[in-house]
């Protein structure tokens, strides 16, 4: 009953109209995906290079550029971290708990996905801006939310909830208890059975898990718009660079550090390859 | 079997959540434009002071040497005291609001006086800052026409936007609070009776350009750069632009034309230190010293020179600087034509307003 | 939006079924740890909090506010088109992309690997690197966007710009939620089908189309829900053209930079939503399929 990865050849395929059919679906496949996909990463290259390699140091070289990288590391660092391992905890709780509400938390998890960015951001200056539901605590104790590094933070964090989640749980789901029972029947404790049976078995789900956080954390831009007050040097991520740059006919710098993170978004595209075969490779099993 | 750590856990996430309902009951509690300038900490100055600059986009580049320029001068007078600056760009009205939503701004550099007024009406600027050196103004600029290479449509004057089908495009006032400098500027030529076709002194005829240029308006972008790369795309045939914007993206590259109309406005930009945030930053004199400053010779000559914008002195800017830039025939300011108060909540852009009535009537 | 994720695990049922399976020990161990109420925490300070402060906004102003919001230039074209733009793009991706996962699935050709990595592009690009790789290529000083332009076809900032950017984020969503499906079909019933006589057509449209259909519908919606939100690579592609290129999303950040958050929270709850209503389904759609085929 296993479906296999590999396709099959057709079995009665062999007349020359048949591969002609094959060859032209293909071909649609093959047009239809390099004119939308393929063409513009080579049109953002050829961008990228139109001044020359001593334009593209300048560029890298500049503190803004540097602190943009920096900061937008930061944010993604910190957002995988959170989500993964609260992630990781919800993942387990839908799965393995039983409460009422427990489908509550899960239409929950599915909610940032439905959210546009442009909202998120909105969010946090109902909550953190003058007048909002939290900021009177956090200004009377001087800690600055909205216009600041910890309000990026959060709507990135919110943003990439769902993605280690929504990996895990089908994982958690199919695995079945019978093995981490089995640990407990023979005497692990609790921490030992997550961690020498449970989490090898969800390794792939939650790599790839993090993979897409991180290439999401990445690209946020809708909501740290609103929220980060540009701050050139401060709250500039790279993404907000980016679009300070072409606002300010500086194209060229705009689509280097462009460039840079459609680069860093391959390797990491890469990398979810990677995983997503092993985990396929897992499921088959 | 329940362990009594599932209680305690319970408990806390119960508690939790009442504290945060409790927090929303006072925050609704208290007022709704209090000022939002930060702790209450004790004043003692930094050794490094932190000066936070909320400016409008299109200044980015000025803004970097005269702070540059302020710091030395600052440092050579003040014992090796380096000030540093946070600086942020965006659309002036955007920044404005940001403000009043708590950015911490000391110092606001944006595009129009009623922008400024938002932060004063919050609450969180006390002193009139239209008493200040030269009204708080630290540059001026005109509004213009950005036209093909050729100004094959042959646009002049305000009336020429007016003929039939043609295309225009201009920022958005309710996205670009700077938009509406081109409104007034149409409105106040036509009052002067500088546009042919219009007479002089007549709210109506003025309300009627605006109506027909309108009428034409195809586009209305989100920022006056948007408005220029826009018309740079290949959209419309005319893009109603202030003149610091249009040479900014000439010296980039852009072919167009600019075309000043004989009659237009001068955009005044102001500057002004928000007193509730300086205060609380212990950075009031420093942020008052380079306010000044921006009103020094020097100040004025990186104005002119890196930021394309006029000076703030009317017959300087009208006769062109020197040479600098093309003379203008009649330049007005929005004080010529009943003030920035009156056009704002009345005559143009009140619910009765020119403007107001002019895009129903375009638009219907 | 990101509903990058979804392809993977939407083959699940939207609950699983955590209770009879999940022994006693382990949910004691799970109490033990707190580690419900840190999720049920963690849950409902960072998503149900300040969702609930957005909707509570959007309603505060009762309907009066709404009705403002609907009523502010441009954005009754901005709900319209954005609209219209994430049908159009649904459908057209829809289109090829059940044609490219049939592609990925049944055909066997050397750049198959490719192919399929090529697809998944789009997951990991940030979006505003999207509209910039457009711009690059379309832009009025760009070798394609200069020739088009002079033949009078505009694609940045134009409505075609914003669509060519919505389907390229929304063509993996497509074909990685049509190609499990198409995997898990069992061949043996289309090869019965054509052993009898059916034509290949016949074949695809009354034995494979059917079982397909679950899959395509919601790859569809989860695509048209993705471009409802879709910001990043719009706002750099787009003019904001009211009519033409504003979108809704656009049109809740214009609001929202003017201190309008009224309008703001009443347009986002619109579109909220609609594309929360959109998921939803779609999970159960594809729950549903599992279901059948389990």
């Amino acid at each position: 009953m296993s479906s296999t990865i590999a396709p099959r050849t057709p079995r009665l395929a062999g007349s020359a109209r048949r591969r002609l059919v094959h060859g032209g679906f293909t071909a649609i496949a093959l047009v239809y995906v390099g004119a939308l996909v393929i063409a513009p990463l080579v049109g953002i290259a050829f961008a990228a290079f139109k001044g020359g390699w001593s334009v593209i140091v300048d560029t890298l070289r500049q503190p803004d550029v540097l602190h943009a990288y920096y900061l937008t590391g930061v944010i993604t660092l910190i957002t995988v971290i959170v989500t993964t391992v609260f992630g990781v905890i919800v993942a387990l709780v839908i799965t393995r708990d039983r409460f009422p509400g427990r489908a509550l938390m899960s239409a929950l998890v599915d909610l940032p996905i439905a959210v546009s960015p442009v909202i998120v951001g909105l969010m946090a200056v109902l909550l953190f801006g003058t007048g909002g539901w939290f900021e009177p605590w956090f200004s009377a104790h001087g800690i600055r939310i909205l216009f600041a590094v910890p309000s990026m933070v959060l709507v990135t964090i919110f943003i990439c909830i769902p993605f280690v989640i929504r990996e895990v749980v089908p994982v958690l789901h199919e695995l079945g208890v019978s093995e981490e029972e089995a640990a407990r029947t023979l005497g692990a404790s609790s921490l030992q059975t997550f961690f020498r049976v449970t989490l090898k078995n969800i390794r792939w789900a939650l790599a790839y898990g993090i993979a897409l956080s991180t290439a999401r954390a990445i690209g946020e831009i809708g909501a740290v718009l609103i929220v980060s007050g540009s701050i050139t040097g401060q709250t500039e991520t790279s993404t907000l660079y980016i679009l300070r740059a072409f606002d300010q006919f500086q194209d060229t710098q705009g689509y280097i550090v462009a460039i840079t993170l459609a680069l860093a978004s391959i390797v990491l595209l890469v990398a979810i390859e990677a995983f997503k075969r092993r985990q396929e490779k897992v499921r088959e099993t | 079997m329940r362990s009594p750590r599932l209680h305690i856990r319970f408990v806390a996430v119960v508690s939790l959540l009442a504290v945060g309902a409790a927090a929303c009951s006072s925050a609704s509690g208290s007022g709704d434009n209090g000022s939002s300038a930060g702790s209450t900490a004790a004043c003692t100055p930094a050794e490094s002071p932190v000066i936070t600059l909320a400016a409008y986009s299109n200044v980015y580049d000025v803004y970097g040497k005269l702070i540059s320029a302020f710091q030395t001068e600052w440092k050579d007078a003040h014992d090796d005291q380096q000030v540093i600056f946070q600086t942020s760009f965006g659309g002036s009205t955007t920044q404005a609001q940001n403000v009043v939503a708590g950015f911490p701004a000391d110092i606001v550099a944006l595009s129009l006086a009623p922008d400024v007024q938002l932060i004063q009406d919050a609450g969180l600027i006390t002193h009139d800052w239209t008493q200040d050196t030269e009204s708080s103004i630290v540059a001026s600029s005109v509004v213009v026409f950005d036209v093909r290479p050729g100004n094959p449509k042959h646009i002049e004057n305000w009336n020429d936007l007016a003929q039939p089908g043609l295309q225009i495009l201009t920022p958005d006032p309710a996205a670009s609070g700077g938009a509406r400098w081109n409104i007034v500027a149409a409105y106040g030529a036509a009052l002067r009776g500088q546009v042919p076709g219009y007479a002089a002194d007549d709210p109506a005829a003025a309300e009627q350009l605006l109506t027909d240029i309108f009428t034409n308006v195809t586009v209305m972008d989100k920022s006056a750069n948007d408005s220029i790369k826009n018309f740079q795309a290949g959209n419309g045939d005319v893009a109603i632009t202030y003149e610091y914007a249009g040479l900014a993206a000439q010296k980039s590259g852009l072919p167009d034309e600019l075309v000043i109309p004989p009659s237009t406005v001068a955009i005044q930009t102001p500057t002004v230190v928000v007193d509730k945030n300086a205060e609380a930053h212990c950075v009031e004199d420093i942020a008052k010293a380079f306010v000044e400053y921006l009103h020094s010779d020097e100040a004025k000559a990186t104005f002119l020179s890196t930021g394309y914008e006029r000076s703030v002195d009317l017959k300087a800017a009208q006769s062109g600087e020197k040479g600098a830039f093309p003379p203008v025939t009649d330049l007005f300011t929005t004080d010529d034509i009943g003030g920035w108060d009156q056009l704002q909540n009345d005559t143009v852009f009140g619910p009765d307003g020119a403007f107001t009535k002019a895009l129903a009537a375009a638009q219907g | 939006m990101s509903a990058q994720t979804l392809e993977r695990s939407l083959p699940s049922a939207p609950l699983p079924q955590g209770g009879p399976k999940a022994s006693v020990t382990i949910r004691a161990a799970l109490a033990r740890w707190g580690l419900r109420g840190t999720a049920l925490l963690y849950l409902g300070l960072l998503i149900a909090l300040p969702a609930t402060a957005v909707v509570l906004r959007g309603f505060s102003g009762g309907l009066g506010a709404l009705r403002e919001a609907f009523n502010a230039p441009g954005a009754k074209q901005a709900i319209i088109l954005t609209l219209v733009l994430a049908a159009i793009t649904a459908f057209v991706n829809v289109v090829f992309g059940t044609l490219i996962a049939y592609v990925l699935v049944r055909y066997r050709f050397p750049a198959r690997r490719l192919l399929s990595t090529i697809v998944d592009i789009p997951f990991a690009v940030p979006t505003l690197v999207t509209g910039v790789m457009l711009r690059a290529l379309y832009g009025p000083n760009a070798p394609i966007g200069g020739f088009l332009q002079r033949h009078g076809i505009h694609v940045i900032f134009a409505p075609a710009g914003i669509l060519l950017a919505l389907l390229f984020v929304t063509l993996p969503l497509v074909v990685r939620t049509v190609q499990p499906v198409l995997l898990e079909l069992d061949e043996t019933e289309e090869e019965a089908a054509r052993v009898l006589g059916a034509t290949r057509w016949m074949t695809f449209r009354k034995v494979v189309l059917p079982k397909l259909r679950a899959g395509i519908v919601a790859g569809g919606l989860l695509a048209f829900a993705r471009a409802l939100g879709e910001f990043g690579a719009v706002v750099i592609v787009s003019g904001n053209i009211i009519g033409k290129t504003l979108t809704a999303p656009y049109l809740i950040f214009q609001f929202a930079s003017q201190a309008k958050p009224e309008e703001a929270a009443a347009v986002a709850t619109l579109l909220f939503a609609i594309s929360f209503v959109l998921v939803l389904v779609t999970e159960r759609l594809v729950g549903l399929r599992r279901k059948e085929s389990a």
